[in-house]
């Protein structure tokens, strides 16, 4: 790849994560957990990506992120209390932010109105336009807040240096910028042109470090700058200008007090205080920006921050520090291209395979089980397994990366529809393998719009019902039983049955002498075609109804669920597997065919006996397991294996649990084993199989059907729905 | 960049060097350069348009080289943009032409 448009790439990379920082933090302060290194984030935030922006002239970027790290530097500064109002406005800039780092990143557009008009709204929280007047009746002007520096003030707080500067102050600034300033596409030109842009400067250069041509790294950094410039700025204005690449030049500024004879400048005063505490803290050496290894705890954390920006995108979420809390631990980690992770994951799933397949040959020969081949293959199996732990680790990503979308969404449907809406996340560490988190999202997109267009009622709706103004979304994560669930739950007014069962039978859905059960009518809204919205909005109706939500959560291997409470809310629940690789199967035969079944969905496995077996009209069959009758579902006859049904008696029932909690059991002829097989999906190497969720290869070399249980059992019930009806109408 | 032999009176080699003097064209230009090491040079800077660290410690470390080797080594033709880079990186015009002529 050309090395600017891996730089760029970089680039585009790390505005992401400085993006989930700006609104994590933003949200931080809105919910009031925060300190003063919440703010300092929020802003770092804004500011690299109008740094790097800057560096590849991606204008129309770099003007928002300045409005927009001005108003952020004055509720840095304490001038601009973060209202509610305030706060509303910044995240709504955010959003525009990443809509403008997405449309320079796609070579997209944005809506230019919009981002100007939040742009005013951002210039118009400038708290000195405020005050201008009263500044103007002959008060002092800005009081300046002067408070004791703390020991872990980080280098980036300026805010005792921002009053105001009567008059011009003179800086010496050495400036010698490191290759590594280069190669991030920061130019020492660009910095010195910013610099000028202060005031009156002059600039030496100096290149006595230069080797001659042959000697000459041509990205190398061997030229320094001696620069003087008089400007009426204050010193943090002017090493605002090397904020970000302050790590990567060795920098000194200094400011020459008795510049301004006449009135005392406290500012200068207060920095001369500051630069005084500073050199205290570095105790190696009085350099007011150290970059030596041997730093002092102050200077670490900076660096620790710098360092997470580095993070590998695939564990970022895991690894990085909750951005309202300070004090972050450095990582060690690395970015790696997916394709690679990829390739690897495919590798150890060969691997599997192959171990499996071994394991056959090793028992085709007759060996010994004690027999040190046998042993060998037990330790390589266990070896394999380790590793494919270690390469699913890889892979698994906190759920964040998805969760971190909702509030925008939340912000932009609550909008929509005139609801107030809070969103509350849990869990957002919960990891799971990126394959699934990437199809998670549009699913929990339309739940959540679902949740805020249908679930939650109008503000005034509410407040009649003597609930709070605001609506409750709740979403969260947690692994359960080699799973993770992920519930999206409202406190809205819950479904109204008699209008869901009203409109299946107007749908002809179901018969309209159909007796449900509460949780019955409850599941009717992933029946295909169903909506309840009395007309299809913008926000929900998309023509995507719960019935394609429920399809994509099958897809993963998912299962979904609904409880509702009526003036009390709904709460989704989905289940899904934690990788789309692997699965530990049992592995049965069904009419002479070998299947697998996934061991998560088994509860126990049993012999049917005679007693225990009745027959339920319409060709349907209960087993009684424990005093409670489960319908009992021929495999080979719902896959059509075999025309009659098999003999209970001959068979092995697994007790199954289907989404909902619903329990069958399905008859086979016998297990084989258990074991743990690759997954490999049907619909890529052939078509979707009614009643198949993908396939598998065996020891023995041959493809074995992976079942999709809740498909057999949901088709077996529609089945015998069917039959019922035909009965009935007979 | 391009490098061409000049028709006039001096029969040095000419590098043209290119509009933008980035990253990315510093290690291309250091090579240019030394292709031509030991020959006179004549460098044409009409059509910069923009000049960045790296490529400036190219171009004097160049103007130090042919000193050393006592080769003439002439800028010609600086545009605009160049004389306004080198002032911007604290390199006035006359000290550059100067410091790369033979004693």
């Amino acid at each position: 790849m050309d090395p600017m448009a891996a730089i760029k790439q970089t680039f585009f990379q790390e505005c992401e994560e400085q993006l989930a920082e700006l609104e994590a933090g933003l949200l931080a302060i809105q919910d009031g957990g925060y300190d003063g290194e919440t703010v300092n984030a929020v802003f770092r935030a804004v500011h690299s990506i109008k740094g790097g922006a800057g560096a590849f002239s991606l204008d129309d970027l770099v003007h928002f992120a300045h409005v927009f790290e001005t108003a952020l530097d004055h509720v840095r500064s304490g001038r601009l209390a973060p209202s509610h109002e305030v706060l509303g406005t910044m995240l709504r800039a955010a959003d525009a932010l990443a809509d403008l780092v997405r449309a320079a990143r796609d070579d997209g557009s944005v809506d230019a109105g919009r981002c100007d008009a939040l742009a005013d709204a951002l210039r118009a929280l400038d708290p000195d336009a405020a005050q201008a007047d009263e500044e103007a009746d002959g008060d002092d002007g800005e009081i300046i807040d002067f408070q004791p520096v703390p020991l872990d003030q980080s280098i980036f707080d300026d805010d005792l240096a921002t009053g105001s500067v009567p008059s011009q102050s003179l800086f010496l600034i050495r400036f010698k910028p490191k290759p590594v300033l280069y190669a991030k596409a920061n130019e020492a030109a660009v910095l010195l042109r910013e610099l000028a842009g202060l005031g009156e400067m002059t600039v030496a250069c100096d290149s006595s470090a230069l080797p001659l041509l042959s000697e000459l790294d041509p990205e190398g950094g061997y030229l320094s700058w001696s620069i003087e410039l008089k400007t009426e700025q204050d010193e943090a204005a002017v090493r605002e200008i090397f904020e970000f690449v302050e790590w990567d030049c060795d920098l000194e500024i200094e400011r020459q007090i008795g510049e301004a004879p006449g009135e005392p400048d406290v500012a200068a005063l207060i920095e001369k205080m500051q630069a005084a505490v500073e050199a205290e803290l570095s105790a190696l050496g009085p350099t007011p920006i150290p970059v030596s290894e041997a730093e002092p705890a102050v200077i670490d954390f900076a660096k620790a921050r710098e360092k997470k920006s580095l993070q590998s995108a695939g564990d970022q979420g895991a690894q990085r520090a909750d951005p309202a809390l300070a004090g972050a631990a450095a990582q060690t980690t690395i970015r790696v291209d997916l394709d690679r992770v990829d390739r690897l994951i495919n590798l150890v799933g060969e691997l599997v395979i192959n171990q499996a397949m071994l394991a056959q040959r090793v028992q085709e020969a007759g060996l010994a089980r004690a027999s040190g081949v046998a042993s060998g293959l037990d330790e390589l199996e266990q070896l394999t397994r380790e590793i494919q732990d270690s390469v699913m680790a890889i892979r698994a990503q906190p759920v964040k990366s998805v969760f971190q979308r909702m509030p925008r969404l939340v912000r932009e449907v609550g909008a929509m529809t005139g609801k107030l809406v809070r969103l509350v996340t849990e869990g957002e560490k919960t990891e799971v393998d990126k394959t699934v988190i990437e199809r998670l999202a549009d699913p929990l997109t339309h739940m959540i719009r679902n949740a805020i267009d249908h679930g939650l009622e109008t503000p005034e709706a509410r407040l009649a019902a003597g609930k709070p103004e605001e609506g409750l979304v709740h979403l969260s994560a947690a692994h359960r039983s080699g799973r993770i669930v992920i519930e999206v739950s409202d406190d809205g007014a819950g479904i109204n049955r008699a209008r869901v069962k009203a409109l299946a039978i107007g749908k002809g859905l179901i018969p309209a002498d159909a007796a449900l059960t509460d949780d019955e009518i409850d599941n009717l809204i992933f029946l295909p075609g169903f909506s309840t919205a009395q007309t299809i909005s913008d926000i929900s109706g998309r023509g995507v109804g719960m019935d394609v939500v429920r399809r994509s959560i099958q897809a993963l291997g998912g299962r979904i669920s609904i409880t509702s409470r009526p003036g009390h809310g709904s709460t989704f629940t989905m289940s899904l597997p934690l990788t789309l690789a692997v699965l530990d199967g049992m592995v049965v035969t069904v009419a002479e065919q070998t299947l697998v079944v996934p061991l998560t969905a088994i509860v126990e496995t049993l012999q049917p006996k005679v007693a225990d077996v009745h027959g339920f009209g319409g060709g349907a069959r209960v087993i009684a397991i424990r005093e409670h009758f489960t319908p009992l579902i021929d495999v080979g006859r719902e896959l059509a294996y075999r025309q009659g049904d098999a003999d209970p008696l001959s068979c092995v029932a697994l007790l199954v649990e289907c989404e909902g909690g619903f329990r069958s059991a399905l008859l086979v002829d016998a297990i084989l084993g258990q074991r743990q097989v690759v997954i490999k999906s049907l619909e890529a190497n052939y078509r979707h199989v009614q009643g198949i969720a993908a396939a598998t290869i065996l020891g023995d070399g041959r493809v074995a059907l992976i079942l999709d249980v809740d498909a057999v059992v949901a088709s077996s019930r529609a089945d015998a729905s069917f039959e019922q009806l035909l009965a009935t109408a007979g | 960049m391009s490098v061409a032999t000049s028709s006039g009176a001096c029969a040095a080699p000419v590098i043209e060097l290119p509009e933008i003097l980035d990253l990315k064209a510093a290690a291309a230009l250091a090579a240019e350069f030394l292709g031509h090491r030991g020959e006179e040079l004549t460098v044409d800077a009409s059509r910069v348009r923009r000049l960045g660290g790296q490529c400036l410690q190219v171009l004097l470390s160049a103007a130090m080289t042919w000193r050393a080797d006592e080769v003439l080594l002439a800028f010609v033709n600086p545009s605009p943009d160049f004389v306004e880079g080198l002032a911007r990186l604290g390199i006035a015009r006359a000290d550059f032409i100067d410091q790369e002529q033979p004693q």
